[in-house]
């Protein structure tokens, strides 16, 4: 089954077409990931699932239930979490506050919102920052922060953004390590990424959009060496390369 | 002695002392000094909870002082009723306008937020102002309302002295700081703080940021709206001036960022701070220089949000529990 399905969305901005008929779907436990060069409207689609605003035209399903409309809270109470490409951390509270924030969509009770919280925290090795301020943290664990207020709140779909960007080599080899043991663990996951040999690890199947418009998908082999997704990327002159 | 212990005996401490000062404070000025800091802490711990938590300015909490003085005022003088439910009925109706309030203005951000926030208050001012009567109620306009204390006791809410009132309101604020103690731990108190600092990322969180807020400032008008009913039980004659004043609405800002908004000490400290001053400067400078406190509370807030502009609630946490600790350690030294 589709946990998340994207029929014929489109996004415009008055007369701007940020995103023009993107289709596609995410089934359970499946790494999708979606690449394109800066501005093809990535960030904006991700906007479109988790209800920032809703699509202008088209239709997006999650777990089979249309979710044009719906409000961000709403949708994260329904299993669906997201990142931000731009990490934004309550800066002047502690980690572990920052999670529980996160933790308190699924429970009323301070000390269950608390373990949750610490169990993700281990999860993902932020375990002995918990006590840090947020404010504090180095930009790999500000983006790993990210990810465990999203994951606190026990999604079956996470939306990743961006969250590789500007970390040192080993920190993405650590970051791809953490998002393949989620999926183990029964998650489904739809990552922005650019880093391409971190997409290629992780994603079973990769979308490319490029000024709004869906110019391939398949695994990573076959996008990779798609004609249309490397003139997007590179220009014309490398093509034939 | 444990360390948490340590930090917490000096609180103990400080109630003790604050419950026996009426014993040994017999100047009927100092006791007056010592309410309306006690009022003012109470005023801005209950502004906390929007003002502090939910990371907006608000400054027209003056309304909701109004609106509980003038309801409990107004039931008491025409109907009889005692002011303790009509407190209560104030505090209702405060809350009612908070939130009718809220609903436009939480939408603006930053200083548009404060300045509807003084457009809804001073409005409803200047409206009071200009209105003898409303419907079946008698408002006086700028004469306002005169409680004649006929009945001095606990059921009229009137007293001769000014201890019962001390007590009062040190109950009141003792209240006021568990409750905000219970909120900041519970639920809303970390919705708050999110949707405040992020709103876009505490929304992806889960939280509704504008229903927390609406929440955060029903409570808070309905709290400041006691402070309302006190007040016009303590100085039995109330005006549009002297309970709906922008003045108010300034000062509980003013000790909240000196203090430290956002924390549970904060307000406290701000009006431990700052009231004192006020009240000393406005005794010993008040024919010659009036209007100096103001001077000096715009000198301490520049200061402050120069040097801590988080409010001198942390830098004085810090040295407060390595002192207590410092002393804890000796004693178990000895």
């Amino acid at each position: 089954m589709n946990l998340l399905e994207l029929k014929n969305v489109r996004k415009h901005f008055g007369g701007i077409k940020a995103i023009e008929n993107f289709s596609l779907n995410v089934g359970e436990r499946e790494i999708v990931g979606l690449i394109g060069p800066n501005g093809a409207g990535k960030s904006t689609l991700f906007n479109c699932v988790a209800g920032v605003f809703p699509p202008t035209f088209g239709d997006i399903l999650f777990q089979g239930d249309r979710i044009n409309r719906q409000k961000p809270w709403d949708l994260c109470r329904k299993g669906l979490a997201r990142t931000f490409q731009i990490v934004k951390p309550f800066a002047s509270r502690t980690v572990l506050y920052n999670v529980m924030v996160g933790a308190f969509a699924g429970t009323d009770k301070r000390a269950e919102a608390e373990r949750r919280a610490r169990a993700v925290l281990e999860q993902l090795n932020l375990g002995h920052l918990a006590d840090q301020r947020a404010g504090n943290l180095t930009i790999a664990d500000r983006k790993r922060l990210e990810i465990a207020k999203a994951l606190a709140t026990r999604p079956r779909l996470l939306l990743l953004d961006e969250v590789m960007a500007g970390l040192r080599p080993t920190e993405v080899d650590e970051m791809v390590a953490i998002i393949k043991r989620l999926r183990e663990g029964g998650m489904t996951v739809f990552v922005i990424e650019h880093i391409m040999r971190a997409i290629m690890a992780l994603s079973d199947r990769v979308a490319v959009l490029h000024f709004g418009v869906k110019i391939a998908e398949g695994t990573p082999q076959e996008v990779a060496h798609d004609e249309r997704v490397i003139k997007a990327y590179l220009g014309d002159e490398y093509a034939a390369a | 002695m444990s360390p948490s212990l340590a930090r917490k005996l000096p609180l103990v401490l400080a109630a003790i002392v604050a419950l026996a000062l009426p014993l040994v404070l017999r100047s009927p000025t100092y006791l007056h000094i010592l309410i309306l800091l006690y009022l003012y802490a109470y005023l801005t711990t209950s502004w906390n909870l929007v003002g502090g938590f939910a990371g907006v300015l608000p400054l027209g909490h003056a309304t909701f002082v109004g609106i509980g003085a003038y309801t409990s005022t107004i039931l008491s003088l025409q109907y009889g009723i005692s002011p303790w439910i009509g407190m209560l009925v104030g505090a209702v109706l405060a809350s009612i306008v908070g939130v009718i309030i809220g609903l436009p203005t939480f939408k603006m951000r930053g200083a548009y937020f404060a300045l509807a926030t003084i457009a809804f208050a001073e409005g409803i001012r200047v409206m009071t102002e200009n209105i003898d009567t409303l419907g079946p109620f008698q408002i006086n306009g700028p004469r306002g309302l005169q409680i004649p204390p006929l009945t001095t006791g606990f059921a009229s809410f009137m007293f001769a002295t000014k201890e019962p009132y001390y007590y009062i309101i040190l109950a009141m604020l003792a209240g006021v700081l568990a409750l905000t103690w219970f909120i900041s731990r519970s639920k809303l108190g970390y919705y708050l703080v999110a949707g405040g600092e992020e709103p876009e990322a505490a929304q992806a969180l889960g939280v509704n940021v504008a229903r927390a807020k609406l929440i955060a400032m029903a409570m808070s008008s309905f709290l400041t709206a006691f402070a309302g009913t006190f007040w016009a039980q303590f100085t039995l004659y109330i005006h549009p001036k002297s309970v709906m004043s922008l003045d108010i609405s300034f000062e509980i800002a003013f000790i909240a960022l000196i203090g430290g908004r956002g924390s549970i000490a904060g307000p406290v400290l701000g009006a431990l701070l700052l009231r004192p001053v006020g009240d000393f400067s406005r005794i010993y400078f008040g024919d010659t220089v009036p209007g100096l406190h103001l001077i000096i509370f715009g000198v301490v807030l520049i200061l402050v949000m120069f040097f801590q502009p988080r409010g001198l609630q942390e830098p004085l946490t810090r040295i407060y529990t390595r002192v207590v600790d410092r002393l804890a350690g000796v004693r178990e030294a000895a």
